[in-house]
């Protein structure tokens, strides 16, 4: 018998063990997810913050260019750089053929030539002389140089010829390849090239989505959170209300991406692809959360506030607008900065709306057609060309970086000036 | 109890220090309970009784910030030693709360709760006897045998009490610690569970916490006054009530504070 | 001009209020008794200026297109134009005026246009004129009951509590519009595809809804076996399946492990880590099923000498699953913490060990809070969009082979109404029948599971 109820207690701490260590591989699993996830958006995107610059010795021969003697201002703006731009390019190897020729124009974006102006407005002096001038390579290269590009493959299964390496290497070789922080990643906007891409049109677009959202969600969602804990009535309608704000919460995002196209485009007639209209859209989505964190720190103030308040023969409106609100602003505040958060990182309803087209512009206000960060991840990465990749984990890596810094600071709001009520 | 006119000592406490965090709530406690008796524990409102209570079956574990310190000797054996099995230990000295804590399920699986885990019947008529005998020794039965898998928690408070105590009772414990287990009943199911615990106590040593000096002088023989986590003064309950030697101990038992 | 107006409204508002503050002193003055704090003049007072005008704007805004275009139509009327043509004539008539016509003008349109720009005109101006009498009208009305002193505060307060309530209408405004959105076209949908065919149909095609020409769009003959939405309702409760069977273990436990067994400092900083997965957004679960967990799931079907598919089930519903941890963990870790601590004790006191006293007690009594939370998790995983139209298939086959491609509701809206579409088409009809169907079943489960939830909480509060 003792022996017996030796061996169950044995058993009973074995399964003790073996159920925490269920537990916590579980949160070792979850928490590996994590670390694998950032390690490869990490791992895939730094690269992007680079970018490969060929440099290339341009002779600004005014006839290439067709200009007359002693040009003004404006003749330097409106004159023709492309055969100059393309002279530069075939001058690498003067022994090249037609079909060889190509493959040289197309080491460097199509940027060429206005990189090449640029360099000339800057310093019109440099008129019959040679000077070398920073171009951009062309993605191909670009990943060639940073290595994310297999160069033992077969040359049909490269996008990159093996006389484009062969000049390329040339090129590395003489030090007139050179590898610089890619400031046009955040200052470009969208584009089918890869080495020309950019985030500003989509990070323009974002904010001003974000904006049109705080704009509408944050009022609204306060005063009827206010409506709803401090004065609403208990009965059916109100009851009704809160099953739908409490239902709209778990609606998913896609649902919204609907109302957006049914409603707003189909019945007003906004305009298609706008972060007014996609704005709209999140702020409906983003309203439940907001009411749903404003009335729970509505909730936490102590009705001794209240009632000391009312005692004084405030009336319940000035008590609410004195007291209750100023002492719940800072749950409300953190709560609507996870809201923005959200619909920061929502994608879904905003390409049914069509902020999924290409915008290469950078858009000036809510009214211009734009896409957003994660519709820009979206975009890319639906694109087949390798330099896209690089491009999405670093698009993810900042917005990845803007949504912590705002939950950040909804931390900090919350910590810092939320009154703990013993 | 005594045995050839010695006093058989069940459970022996030495230099139990007790702190939550940085906090002392109990210094240096020496109190020695005999084996089947009744003792009760007294004192004012946080005057460190309950938390005494706690420690004789280790349920100050589950508190975090909680540490002892100290000898407590049941059967030769300290239990605050790092060899002791909380588990076995607890197998040992049941418990019955302050608020009825019926588990949420029938009044059947609670009572058998406790001799499922411990492996104690090797078949449902074993169980089943268990069970009923259990219910049987909390007076029970009576009540509530036709209606044995109904949930618990839809007893009465009273009833709800003493099902936990056949669910303490279940597991043959050598020792019962109750912890005010009147102060949510109204009197009558007071006076039933009172009747009960004098009942129990020829199988069981009993510790009973009370607020309640006239419970601590019905039901008890051995009384331990604390205050402010001292223990003032023990010995039989005669003779704390008719006679304190503390005049601490007086001004508690007369009402002056409390 | 709209803008200026507007903003000479809100001025107009910020002045009365000054105007009625003013005016309570001047009683104050003399000696009267205000019956409200002085500023509740100035609010009554500006409240008067501001809302009628607004009210009179905002329905001038609404109705001044369609009214416009009554008469510029009714030019063309009874000479045999059809709706669309009309509409044609006006959309050209006001490029023309904006200056951004490029077609041929004919003098038609050139007249009509005069037309509209003098009446846009008259419009304008009768507008300002109406507003500006709406605002001078009601401030002498405000005026003069301020001035005899009349009570303020009460209509003041009425008036910002009906402020709020409209706000707190904005929930069901937002549910009816989107019960709105999608009825319409489902049931024009339901017009030219049976109910039975698309909820009992086993093939979806819709792409060969689309290359039809819209003469023939109306013969519901040739839809028959186009849109059978089997395929796409089982690939979604297979991809939330195959979701849940990784969220579910992975979450629960982590859930108990964090509320019985961790330390405060693992909980600390374990539980925010966890909770991370729920804030990455869900563009980025897709790209990473995609590009790293398909391929790689692939490679090691190739390896075991299966045949994986790049967009396999599995990947975009294990990936999901990650996405859902948090939400399970982090649910049901509240769940068990508001188990009262007294059912712990009491196990604990009769013996049980840890996971003892967690599968015998604390589950039990936290099972419908935990169920709810699950159910939640579930209609998170059918609702969630980008994983599966990055990671899965967008052909909806018929499998239960995890290795195969599916494809599920949310894909198919995307895929369907991503780029142009053309209402009236079933095809563009299709995808808001599937989003009905999808509000639904999330409605559904999220009513019963929410509800499970509640009566759970009110059991241990």
């Amino acid at each position: 018998m003792n022996k017996n109820k030796e061996k169950l207690l044995n058993s009973r701490y074995r399964t003790e063990k073996r159920f925490q260590f269920y537990g916590k591989s579980a949160i070792f699993l979850a928490l590996l997810f994590l670390t694998i996830f950032i390690f490869k958006i990490f791992s895939t995107g730094y690269t992007a913050f680079q970018k490969t610059w060929l440099i290339v010795p341009v002779t600004f021969d005014a006839e290439t260019m067709y200009l007359d003697e002693n040009p003004s201002k404006e003749d330097l703006e409106d004159a023709d750089y492309f055969d100059l731009a393309l002279q530069t390019m075939f001058d690498l190897d003067k022994s090249a053929s037609e079909k060889q020729q190509n493959d040289l124009k197309k080491m460097v974006s199509y940027f060429f030539e206005r990189e090449i102006k640029r360099e000339l407005l800057n310093d019109p002096s440099l008129i019959g002389k040679t000077k070398d001038v920073y171009l951009t390579a062309s993605d191909d290269l670009d990943q060639v140089f940073k290595g994310n590009y297999p160069r033992d493959l077969p040359e049909d299964q490269r996008r990159v010829t093996d006389y484009q390496l062969k000049i390329f290497d040339q090129l590395v070789e003489q030090g007139r390849v050179e590898s610089k922080f890619n400031l046009s990643f955040f200052t470009y906007p969208d584009s089918r090239e890869a080495e020309l891409a950019g985030i500003a049109s989509s990070f323009m677009g974002s904010i001003f989505s974000i904006l049109v959202c705080l704009v509408i969600a944050f009022p609204v969602a306060v005063l009827a959170a206010i409506y709803l804990e401090e004065f609403a009535p208990k009965n059916r309608f109100t009851d009704f209300i809160e099953v739908n704000i409490n239902n709209l919460a778990a609606v998913p995002s896609i649902v919204f991406g609907l109302l957006g196209l049914g409603i707003l485009l189909a019945v007003f007639q906004l305009p298609r692809s706008t972060p007014l209209v996609g704005g709209i859209t999140l702020s409906l989505m983003t309203l439940p959360t907001i009411i749903i964190a404003c009335r729970a720190s509505l909730k936490a103030v102590p009705p001794s506030i209240r009632e000391a308040a009312l005692a004084m023969g405030a009336s319940r409106m000035q008590t609410t607008m004195h007291h209750t609100v100023p002492l719940s602003m800072p749950g409300t505040l953190s709560g609507t900065i996870i809201g923005l958060a959200q619909a920061l990182g929502e994608t879904a309803p905003l390409i049914l709306i069509g902020m999924v087209a290409f915008v290469n512009t950078i858009p000036g206000s809510p009214l211009d057609p734009a896409a957003s960060l994660p519709v820009q991840i979206y975009i890319w990465a639906e694109s087949a060309e390798r330099g896209f990749v690089e491009k999405v984990s670093a698009c993810i890596m900042v917005l990845l970086g803007f949504l912590i810094l705002m939950n950040l600071f909804a931390q900090i709001i919350r910590h810092k000036f939320e009154k703990k009520w013993s | 109890m005594k045995r050839n006119g010695v006093k058989m000592i069940k459970i022996n406490s030495k230099n139990v220090d007790v702190f939550y965090g940085k906090k002392q709530a109990l210094f240096n406690i020496n109190l020695d309970i005999e084996e089947n008796q009744v003792t009760a524990l007294i004192g004012p409102s946080g005057c460190g009784k309950s938390t005494f209570l706690r420690c004789l079956n280790r349920m100050n574990d589950v508190i975090d910030i909680c540490k002892v310190q100290g000898q407590i000797i049941i059967n030769n054996f300290d239990i605050n030693d790092k060899s002791c099995d909380v588990v076995r230990l607890r197998e040992k000295i049941g418990m019955v709360f302050q608020k009825p804590n019926p588990f949420p399920k029938t009044i059947y699986e609670n009572v058998s709760y406790g001799p499922t885990i411990h492996g104690m019947a090797q078949s449902k008529s074993e169980m089943d006897e268990i069970v009923e005998t259990s219910l049987k020794k909390a007076a029970l039965w009576e009540e509530i045998k036709d209606r044995l898998h109904e949930p618990g928690t839809g007893l009465s408070g009273g009833q709800q009490q003493r099902l936990c105590i056949a669910r303490a009772i279940s597991v043959k414990p050598e020792v019962i610690l109750m912890d005010e287990p009147c102060s949510a009943l109204d009197p009558i199911a007071t006076a039933q569970i009172e009747e009960l615990i004098d009942e129990l106590k020829k199988d069981h040593t009993i510790i009973i916490v009370t607020h309640s000096m006239a419970q601590a002088a019905r039901v008890s023989q051995n009384t331990g006054f604390f205050h402010l986590g001292e223990l003032i003064e023990h010995g039989s309950t005669d003779k704390i009530f008719k006679n304190p030697e503390n005049k601490r101990t007086q001004d508690y038992i007369t009402g002056r504070f409390g | 001009m709209n803008l200026i107006l507007f903003i000479f409204i809100v001025l107009l508002g910020f002045t009365s209020y000054y105007f009625g503050r003013k005016k309570a002193y001047t009683i104050q003055s003399t000696n009267k008794r205000l019956t409200a704090l002085p500023q509740f003049y100035g609010y009554y007072l500006a409240i008067w200026c501001a809302i009628p005008a607004f009210i009179i704007y905002s329905l001038w805004a609404i109705f001044e297109p369609t009214i416009v275009k009554l008469l510029i139509l009714s030019d063309y009327a009874n000479q045999g134009y059809l709706d669309d043509e009309l509409n044609l004539i006006y959309e050209k008539t006001k490029a023309l005026s904006r200056g951004q016509f490029t077609g041929e003008v004919t003098s038609f349109i050139q007249t009509s246009s005069e037309k509209y720009l003098n009446l846009r005109s008259i419009a304008q101006s009768s507008k300002v004129v109406i507003v500006l009498c709406i605002i001078i009208a009601s401030v002498a009305y405000a005026y003069k009951r301020i001035s005899s002193n009349n009570r303020t505060r009460e209509p003041v307060e009425k008036f910002f509590k009906a402020v709020l309530f409209t706000a707190s209408l904005a929930a069901i405004l937002t549910t009816v519009g989107i019960v709105f959105s999608l009825i319409f076209q489902t049931v024009d949908f339901f017009k030219v595809i049976p109910l039975f065919d698309f909820v009992f149909g086993t093939h979806w095609y819709p792409a060969k809804a689309f290359v039809r020409d819209s003469s023939e769009a109306l013969d519901p003959s040739m839809y028959s076996d186009t849109f059978g939405a089997v395929p796409i309702f089982a690939g979604t409760f297979f991809i939330a399946f195959i979701a849940m069977c990784v969220a579910i273990p992975i979450g629960l436990m982590s859930g108990i492990y964090l509320a019985e067994y961790a330390s405060y400092k693992v909980r600390q900083y374990a539980k925010p880590l966890i909770e991370i997965l729920a804030g990455i957004p869900t563009v980025v679960y897709g790209f990473f099923a995609a590009l790293t967990v398909g391929p790689f799931l692939k490679d090691i079907g190739t390896a075991m000498g299966l045949e994986v598919s790049a967009e396999s089930a599995l990947a975009a519903g294990g990936v999901m699953g990650i996405m859902i941890i948090p939400f399970i963990s982090s649910l049901s870790d509240d769940v068990i913490t508001s188990v009262p601590q007294s059912l712990r004790d009491g196990s604990y006191a009769m013996g049980a060990t840890k996971s003892e006293t967690i599968k015998k007690v604390i589950f039990p009594a936290a099972l419908p809070g935990i169920v709810g939370s699950i159910l939640l998790g579930v209609s998170r995983a059918i609702g969630e969009t980008m994983i599966v139209v990055m990671a899965s298939g967008l052909a909806a086959n018929l499998t239960l082979n995890p290795l195969e491609s599916t494809s599920t509701i949310t894909a198919q809206i995307v895929v369907i109404l991503i780029g142009d579409q053309a209402f009236g088409d079933p095809k563009t009809q299709a995808a808001f029948a599937l989003g009905m169907t999808l509000f639904l079943v999330t409605l559904s489960l999220n009513i019963f599971a929410l509800r499970v939830v509640k009566k759970y909480r009110e059991k241990y509060e």
